[in-house]
């Protein structure tokens, strides 16, 4: 266990820089070598402390690997180990240029829960819902796309020369697609719910 | 180092099985009646003695009232979450039970994790007896997808029966263990699991690495209260109703002449594995015999909605490993409700592959439990398991709604830290509530544990207490905390919600003592002692017999010798050397022996010890 030096990152653990594009294919095997390292089957018999040292470390490995393989998972973590991670002030608060569009679907959303407690014919409502949610989770795919093309940007300055405004500038990026994804994927998951 | 077992503590059967280390096969160890066996029931006599297996079995039928079976089902879980179960089991809980349920057994009040330790210690003394040495470390299988609280009951039961609980293995990882090892299988393998009470289904990827092989699972799913049992509550319903209608015979759902009725069903359902038509006859309390004949399609049209039951978890468990049926190379069926032939149909269409049942689906849990404990035990460096969290670990936040902070089918050991801090100046704590599960509202999930961070007074905003919720390798969470301004670390003390607490534990092993139960040792040299009581007696009445003068005398001075080393011997609790000594006195009095005999029978007596002339 003492050969695994400590680290103080998830990429660092990993041994991979600060990139954003992971070949899953080297994660994995990198992770498994790591566990047979790690995992507290191997010291069953050794002292409580190298138990506990083996029990934090081996979770740490776990929780790293399964925060790198997500691809939002690891742009969040990315961010936040940056000091660039600001979640939006008011998570209640829609993106301007999707104001109009969830305006409706709350309207929807009401309309529906108010049909359901009068007992009147809900199919139209519902009908139109799925269309919203249709909708949003088209928004979502674009979001995933431009956090995609915005990940690629940042690999690209991170192998190239990052200056210090770039830098900030992509991660600020990042923060806000993060965001809008993370709210976008609120509204859909409500959708969701109501229409079950 | 005394040998690590691996126990299958099931709702139906448990088993104890090792590793052969001359062969390096896991093997099931027998009990007194060369089953391997152990029937999950346990029955209090009147004289307070406890009765497990196969015995305590017939006293279901005898003293139903004293004998308890399917107790599995009530591990870690509260009395309001039994109610269900209460209409179909003979369970009597007792109506104080407040979040550990206790149940009436005679006139004892037993937790179900003391009741299931009656079992373990009952697979223990197996395995002692097996070995002729002592065994006091074990790893238990459990389902896949028990929660914190039902592992932590199975644990506390190791521990009750006086065993190092050293790991918790989920019950299809085991049989993937023991398959692996078998078959030598390579890819992806769907675990289907049904016993008598709980279904899982596993998703695991075997890897061949240059270290070894491994054994990880994608995902897990299940129902903790789906199996066998359920089947034979439908039989039971059904057969029940139509006595009441036909006979106007309506017979307590739990008491003797239902258990009859239950053991007779489970008769019929077996025989329906293998034949198409299979006949109950019943002799009801009215001197009447009920009579019908019972076919397979009838059975499986009866039990389909339980197969159905089954089928949304393997959908959820492919999902969630990101497959597509036909992408899983193998499927293993494991339980003894496995062996129905609707079951292995509709596993072998949905998968459209057949599936393994080569090794018994009884044992194969139990083996791959004593392949775990040999990777344990040996620091067996070639095989490598990761498991994973079967539902969801989250905190209630505003509103009774839950943030999830480790996702289900993480693998294991895994953690998540969250940061605290007060809402008001100079509040002293924080209560935190710890649910498990996929439901978005706390009301909707399985309360772990609740508890306060002490957090010293100082201004609104200002403390920062980072929590660390870390689940180990057999699924249990424990909780840290560190205050972060002074770098302080502590662990916190979680008070269970269906749980049973250190001390209470620490009382029930103290209360123990009074099922006369001694370890391994105290019995072998109270035994030792015992033995050499009576061959003591007999070599000194041999002794005065006329035939011994006869001895000469450097065979008289052995056997005295071996008669004052033996008297030495038994003041001390050092059972070999007693042993050895009873085995010396033997020796020397082989000939004495064969003087006392007559020779008419001498022949007949050849090589007889002299306690046994």
């Amino acid at each position: 266990m003492l050969q695994v030096p400590e680290h103080s990152d998830y990429f660092a653990l990993f041994e991979m820089p600060r990139k954003l594009w992971i070949e899953m294919g080297a994660l994995e095997q990198k992770f498994l070598q790591l566990s047979w390292k790690l995992h507290p089957d191997n010291f069953v018999n050794a002292t409580p402390e190298e138990r506990e040292i083996s029990l934090k470390r081996s979770s740490e490995l776990n929780d790293a690997y399964r925060t790198l393989r997500d691809p939002v998972g690891r742009v969040e973590y990315l961010l936040a180990i940056e000091g660039a991670r600001i979640e939006g002030q008011n998570k209640q608060q829609a993106p301007p240029e999707l104001l109009e569009e969830v305006f409706e679907l709350n309207e929807s959303l009401d309309e529906l829960r108010e049909a359901r407690d009068s007992g009147s014919d809900v199919a139209s409502l519902k009908q139109r819902l799925e269309m919203a949610e249709k909708n949003f989770q088209e928004k979502l795919q674009e979001v995933d796309g431009q956090l995609q093309s915005a990940a690629k940007d940042w690999d690209k300055g991170m192998e190239g020369n990052f200056g210090a405004g770039a830098r900030r500038t992509a991660m600020a990026g990042l923060n806000e697609l993060l965001n809008r994804r993370s709210y976008i994927r609120n509204l859909v998951v409500n959708v969701q719910k109501e229409l079950l | 180092m005394p040998r690590i077992v691996g126990i299958d503590l099931g709702t139906t059967n448990s088993l104890v099985a090792y590793v052969d280390p001359q062969t390096g096969a896991p093997k099931c160890i027998p009990g007194p009646t060369g089953s391997t066996l152990c029937p999950s029931v346990v029955s209090l006599d009147p004289d307070g003695s406890i009765i497990v297996g196969q015995p305590a079995q017939r006293r279901l039928l005898t003293q139903p009232e004293r004998t308890i079976y399917s107790v599995k089902r009530l591990m870690g879980r509260g009395p309001a979450d039994v109610q269900g179960e209460l209409r179909l089991f003979p369970f009597r809980i007792d109506p104080a039970s407040k979040n550990v349920i206790r149940v009436q057994l005679g006139d004892k009040v037993l937790t179900p994790p003391e009741i299931s330790s009656f079992i373990l210690r009952e697979l223990k003394h197996w395995a002692e007896a097996y070995f002729t040495e002592a065994v006091d470390r074990a790893v238990i299988t459990v389902p896949a997808y028990f929660n914190d609280a039902q592992r932590q009951a199975t644990k506390d039961a190791g521990r009750l029966a006086g065993l190092e609980v050293l790991r918790l293995v989920n019950e299809p990882t085991a049989a993937a263990l023991a398959y692996g090892l078998h078959e030598k299988q390579r890819g992806k393998v769907a675990v289907y699991d049904l016993g008598g009470g709980t279904f899982d289904i596993s998703v695991l990827k075997l890897i061949s690495t240059v270290e070894g092989d491994i054994y990880q699972v994608l995902s897990t799913n299940g129902d903790t209260h789906l199996g066998g049992d359920d089947i034979d509550n439908l039989l039971q319903a059904f057969v029940h109703e139509h006595i009441l209608q036909h006979d106007q015979i309506d017979f307590s759902p739990h008491g003797e002449v239902a258990q009859e009725l239950r053991r007779a069903l489970i008769d019929v359902k077996h025989r329906l594995s293998d034949a198409d038509a299979a006949t109950l006859r019943f002799p009801l309390p009215n001197g009447k015999v009920f009579t019908r004949e019972f076919t397979r399609g009838e059975l499986e049209a009866l039990i389909r909605p339980i197969v159905d039951r089954t089928m949304a978890p393997v959908k959820q468990a492919l999902a969630d490993a990101q497959l597509k049926p036909k992408e899983i190379d193998e499927i293993v069926l494991v339980g003894g409700t496995t062996r129905t032939p609707l079951i292995r149909r509709t596993v072998q269409e949905y998968f459209d592959r057949k599936p393994h049942t080569e090794l018994n689906p009884d044992e194969v849990v139990a083996l791959g439990a004593a392949v775990q404990a040999n990777i344990l035990d040996r620091g067996v460096k070639n095989m490598l398991l990761l498991d994973v969290i079967p539902l969801s670990l989250g905190i209630e936040t505003y509103g009774g709604a839950v943030a999830k902070v480790i996702p289900r089918n993480a693998t294991i050991p895994a953690s998540a830290q969250e940061l605290y801090t007060t809402g008001v100046d100079n509040q002293t704590g924080i209560d935190i509530h710890v649910l498990q599960g996929e439901r978005e509202l706390a009301k909707d999930c399985r309360s772990l544990a609740r508890f306060t961070l002490r957090v010293p007074p100082a201004p609104a905003g200002l403390p920062r207490i980072e929590v660390k919720f870390l689940i180990d390798a057999n699924g249990i969470l424990q909780v840290g905390a560190k205050d972060i301004r002074t770098g302080e670390e502590h662990m916190v003390e979680v008070q269970p919600s269906y749980g049973l607490k250190d001390a209470d534990i620490e009382r029930m092993l103290e209360e123990s003592i009074e099922y006369a139960e001694q370890d391994f040792t105290e019995r072998q040299v109270i035994e030792a002692r015992t033995e050499s009581e009576s061959i003591l007696t007999a070599t000194a009445k041999a002794l005065k017999n006329p035939r011994a003068e006869t001895l000469d005398a450097k065979e008289r001075a052995s056997v005295e010798s071996s008669v004052l080393a033996l008297q030495e011997a038994v003041k001390g609790s050092d059972y070999k050397s007693i042993r050895k000594k009873i085995d010396d006195l033997n020796h020397a009095t082989g000939h004495l022996a064969e003087l006392l005999m007559n020779s008419a029978v001498q022949s007949a007596l050849e090589g007889k010890k002299l306690a046994e002339v």
